[in-house]
């Protein structure tokens, strides 16, 4: 039984993952969103603001929760073609394994845009991220994705059926994933100490595994409905 | 025991009536045609069949046994055909079969002989948005019938296909010996020559239950209630 619950997770993330490969409906439109917003941030702040790091990290996770929330919102469109959605619901597990699936699939994406963005704001900010940093950072935007899917996911899926679901969204998962812009603007920078003992690093934790719990939890219902 | 039984379902979109206090025992490998106007809850109730959603009122068993969320597993035992396809279009044909095996625990090496089985053997890595209506609605039955279904929920099967694919799907639906298909479709002639069971539809309630064997033919069906005014 978890066995074919595990499968389905996995076939859900491959399908979603193949999907984008083949489509690339996300990866173009936020990867342009994304460098957009850096252009117009190196643009705006470059040479009038002192403390270019200060600039650099709020570019990067401001980038990159647009860049998410446009992910997302494409994400779920591709399962209201043909109903398609309807035809994952029809397995027989336990439908938390759909969201699941596509949380997986979506962290992934998101985690790849951080890594896009983070170079956009690199080349256009000319902010050099130290080697510590990065690989702090290799540990960050997987968490952080993590937190983006895990809300943004559950959100698509109670606004699948909703006619403002483009516009619906941001409004939505913007104000609820606060907690991990805030952890990635603080984890965006070498504090002194091991980062993993930061309390910032906890939030983010807590986070992650409370909007998991939540959506896992609570899917089957609000797909239902 | 009844394969498939309903207790008093009713389902309700706030103040408007999708089926009501519908009742019906259907045996195993029985053939049943739902019919009724537009709107007379005959998706409503294939869908409630399909666990899509959840009856407002009332008990839905099969074999014995209520439809839970706490018991997915009953879903494997669910085939089920749609108005939409449940297709991914930029998927080819066989991936999306071996998607719905790996769903549904089936050895993904079943999906060519399903395309064989519907005749879309040449067209299995084509993506699925090259496809016409019909072979969509084809692939969309190689689907629901992969898992070899004990229970089959087709909605309009026959809209909007040509000659050949009709026969292709009636061929389908004629193999299908020992499932126990529920169906609805607008054409009684040809849903009659399936159907061991008419099941009418109206405002939601079922108002008649004909075994085809005692009626003389779907032209008494359709004298009797295409042309009948609807119910609200």
């Amino acid at each position: 039984m978890i066995r074919q619950y595990l499968r389905v997770v996995r076939a859900i993330a491959a399908k979603d993952l193949l999907l984008e490969a083949r489509g690339k409906r996300r990866a173009n439109g936020a990867a342009v969103l994304a460098l957009l917003i850096v252009v117009i941030f190196s643009f705006v702040f470059v040479r009038r603001v002192d403390e270019q790091a200060v600039i650099a990290r709020g570019g990067l996770w401001i980038a990159l929760v647009f860049a998410t929330t446009l992910a997302l919102s494409r994400g779920i469109a591709v399962e209201d073609d043909n109903a398609a959605i309807e035809g994952l619901m029809l397995a027989p597990v336990d439908r938390s394994a759909i969201y699941l699936g596509k949380v997986c699939s979506s962290a992934v994406f998101v985690t790849a845009i951080g890594w896009v963005t983070l170079v956009a704001v690199t080349v256009f900010l000319g902010t050099p991220f130290e080697p510590a940093l990065l690989v702090q950072l290799a540990l960050v935007f997987p968490l952080a994705a993590i937190g983006f899917s895990a809300a943004g996911v559950l959100l698509t899926a109670l606004t699948l059926n909703s006619q403002v679901n483009e516009s619906l969204l941001p409004v939505l998962l913007v104000p609820l994933v606060v907690p991990v812009i805030l952890a990635g603007i603080e984890l965006t920078s070498l504090a002194g100490g091991p980062f993993w003992l930061s309390e910032w690093f906890r939030i983010l934790l807590v986070y992650d595994g409370t909007v998991i719990v939540t959506g896992w939890v609570s899917f089957e219902f609000v797909i239902e409905a | 025991m009844a394969f498939l039984s309903l207790s008093t379902v009713s389902k309700y979109f706030g103040p408007k009536v999708g089926v009501e206090g519908i009742s019906i025992d259907v045996n195993r490998g029985e053939t049943v045609l739902l019919f009724g106007h537009n709107g007379s809850g005959k998706t409503t109730l294939l869908r409630l069949l399909a666990t899509l959603t959840r009856p407002s009122e009332g008990t839905i068993s099969l074999q014995g046994t209520e439809f839970s969320r706490d018991r997915p597993t009953q879903r494997g035992e669910l085939g089920f055909v749609a108005h939409e396809t449940y297709l991914y279009e930029q998927l080819t044909a066989l991936e999306n079969l071996r998607l719905h095996a790996r769903l549904h625990g089936v050895d993904p090496n079943r999906c060519e002989a399903q395309l064989d089985a519907v005749g879309l053997t040449d067209r299995g890595n084509d993506p699925v948005s090259e496809f016409s209506h019909g072979m969509a609605k084809r692939l969309a039955l190689a689907r629901a019938t992969l898992h070899d279904p004990a229970l089959l929920l087709l909605d309009e099967p026959f809209t909007g296909l040509d000659e050949e694919s009709l026969l292709r799907v009636t061929d389908q639906l004629r193999e299908l010996e020992e499932t126990t298909v529920v169906f609805a479709t607008h054409d009684v002639d040809r849903g009659f020559r399936y159907a061991d069971r008419v099941l009418v539809l109206d405002g939601g309630q079922l108002v008649r239950d004909i075994d085809t064997a005692q009626c003389p033919g779907p032209d008494a069906i359709k004298q009797q209630y295409v042309n009948a005014p609807r119910q609200s």
